[in-house]
């Protein structure tokens, strides 16, 4: 039980750090589009500010989607009998899909994460719950040839 | 107990009560005392001319209604031509020609066209004199371009200037807020038109976006006067998360969005690092955290003799009417009033009378007269 709950925490954390600071370049990279100068300074603090006010919102919803697809993808790994890894990662990937995709049609604004509002973004961070079933499959269930990894 | 009666009750209770930073307004000074109430979602209100104390309102479904001092509500069918009732789409702002006594020429702002492709779009028509009201010629003569998906941010308020030139405000779409520096489109602009709906003279971008565009760089504008003592344009505009913002505004000018603002994304993400960069006119008022600035009234009566000059700005989100002066150079909110039960302020006119005539935005909106 330890060990699945820190799979979990471990791949939600990886999931909100990593999907904020894809929508931080992402949002940077439309400025920079219009002629505004991004100083490497400026792209640090801006990734900062991103990772103590947008992460938080980003891992809860990660979390909620994760909640839903690993169980089932797991389910359907065992009936199955395939590998689980990966339907983990498809799971996370094809679950933030649907996430974004429902969140809009229920929140009033047209798009709430606006780095979502075009397809590579919609994808590049969609590709954060296919990191989360990643790290979670990894932790939970690594492979012999994994476990004989070291650990630095 | 009269509904009425109990409204005005809780209202004059409601002033006594105001929670404010600012000077408070005491009750034994005001009488806050609704005109008309069941009001669906109404969006603006002009008073007619040549009837002192009869207003015109819309309703963001589509309504047009003539109330009259006394609180008798005349419906007028108004069959705005594809008009697209949505999310914050419907039928916007109402605005009488400056010569409307001779002309009778009214003009409306609204959302028109589906969910897939809408925009922002102006109809000209008349009113007939006698009642009851009806609507003549009624002709769409502006479709800000291009038609976007969803169905936010629109802008819709109207002005006109000393030349008879009218400016509309828009919004940005909300997910093509970067368009809002491209001069190539409408989208989070100013623009200035004439009476038939063609760009006016002297616009500064004359072989950009039809020539229409006056300012840039605006979110989603929903209130803008003119002030013909100083010869200014104010205008404001709805920040994200923070950074809501009053301008003073100049033709050819960039007003910053989304490359400046004081303001983040709902999501706590940076839409900018920038607050302030050159080349971008910063605001002469910003509110942090947001009110939702939905309208604004310039003050030049007496019965607030105190106010002249000010700008009194309903607030939604922020569910208050504030008063705004400039005071050595800068301008500070000097008093705000919150009304009973919270209610969120969707429009301010000053009426002959020099009283200030409110509207609350709800499914069951209402007509307020403030005065002393």
């Amino acid at each position: 039980m330890t060990r699945v709950v820190i799979a979990f925490v471990s791949a939600m954390l990886a999931a909100a750090v990593v999907g904020s600071i894809i929508q931080t370049q992402l949002n940077l990279s439309a400025l920079v589009e219009l002629s505004v100068a991004v100083s490497f300074q400026t792209r640090i603090s801006t990734i900062i500010h991103d990772l103590l006010h947008f992460s938080p919102l980003f891992g809860a919803i990660v979390s909620a989607v994760m909640l839903i697809a690993l169980p089932l993808a797991y389910a359907i790994a065992k009936g199955l009998k395939h590998e689980e890894r990966w339907w983990f990662i498809g799971a996370g990937f094809i679950g933030m899909l649907v996430c974004f995709w429902l969140v809009n049609s229920l929140v009033p604004m047209p798009t709430l994460i606006a780095a979502t509002r075009s397809w590579p973004g919609l994808l590049a961070m969609s590709m954060t719950g296919a990191l989360a079933g990643w790290v979670f499959g990894r932790l939970w269930h690594p492979t012999p040839k994994e476990l004989q990894e070291p650990v630095i | 107990m009269s509904k009425r009666y109990r409204v005005l009750t809780q209202l004059m209770m409601a002033v006594g009560l105001c929670l404010s930073p600012y000077q408070s307004l005491a009750a034994d000074k005001f009488d806050v005392m609704a005109i008309a109430n069941d009001l669906d979602h109404p969006w603006s209100l002009q008073e007619l001319p040549n009837h002192p104390l009869n207003f015109l309102v819309t309703e963001r479904s589509g309504g047009f209604k003539l109330i009259s001092e006394l609180g008798f509500v005349d419906e007028i069918p108004l069959p705005l031509p594809d008009l697209f009732v949505s999310g914050q789409g419907g039928l916007f702002e109402v605005s009488l020609a400056p010569d409307f006594n001779e002309t009778r020429e009214a003009f409306f702002s609204y959302a028109c066209g589906n969910i897939e492709a809408n925009s922002t779009c102006v109809a000209r028509a008349e009113l007939t004199p006698t009642r009851p009201m009806k609507v003549t010629e009624l002709r769409k003569i502006f479709v800000a371009q291009p038609l976007r998906k969803g169905a936010a941010h629109y802008g819709g308020r109207l002005a006109w200037l000393p030349d008879q030139t009218l400016l509309l405000t828009l919004g940005d779409g909300f997910d093509y807020r970067e368009e809002a520096q491209n001069l190539s489109n409408h989208l989070g602009k100013v623009v200035r038109m004439t009476r038939t709906g063609e760009a006016a003279p002297g616009n500064p971008f004359p072989h950009q976006a039809g020539g229409y565009i006056y300012s840039y760089g605006h979110r989603n504008s929903q209130g803008i006067v003119y002030d013909s003592t100083t010869e200014s344009v104010w205008q404001h505009e709805h920040g994200p998360r923070g950074g809501d913002e009053l301008n003073q505004l100049h033709a050819g000018k960039n007003y910053g969005w989304p490359m400046t603002s004081y303001g983040i994304d709902y999501t706590g993400a940076m839409v900018t690092p920038y607050q302030e960069l050159p080349g971008v006119v910063a605001p002469i008022y910003q509110w942090t955290p947001s009110l939702a600035p939905s309208d604004m009234a310039l003050y030049n009566a007496e019965m607030f003799s105190e106010w002249r000059g000010a700008l009194l700005i309903t607030q939604l989100a922020g569910k208050r009417l504030q008063v705004l002066q400039q005071r050595q150079q800068a301008w500070q909110v000097v008093h705000q009033l919150t009304l009973a039960d919270e209610q969120r302020l969707r429009a301010v006119t000053v009426a002959s009378d020099g009283a200030i005539y409110l509207l609350t935005d709800s499914a069951a909106g209402q007509l307020l007269r403030l005065s002393r």
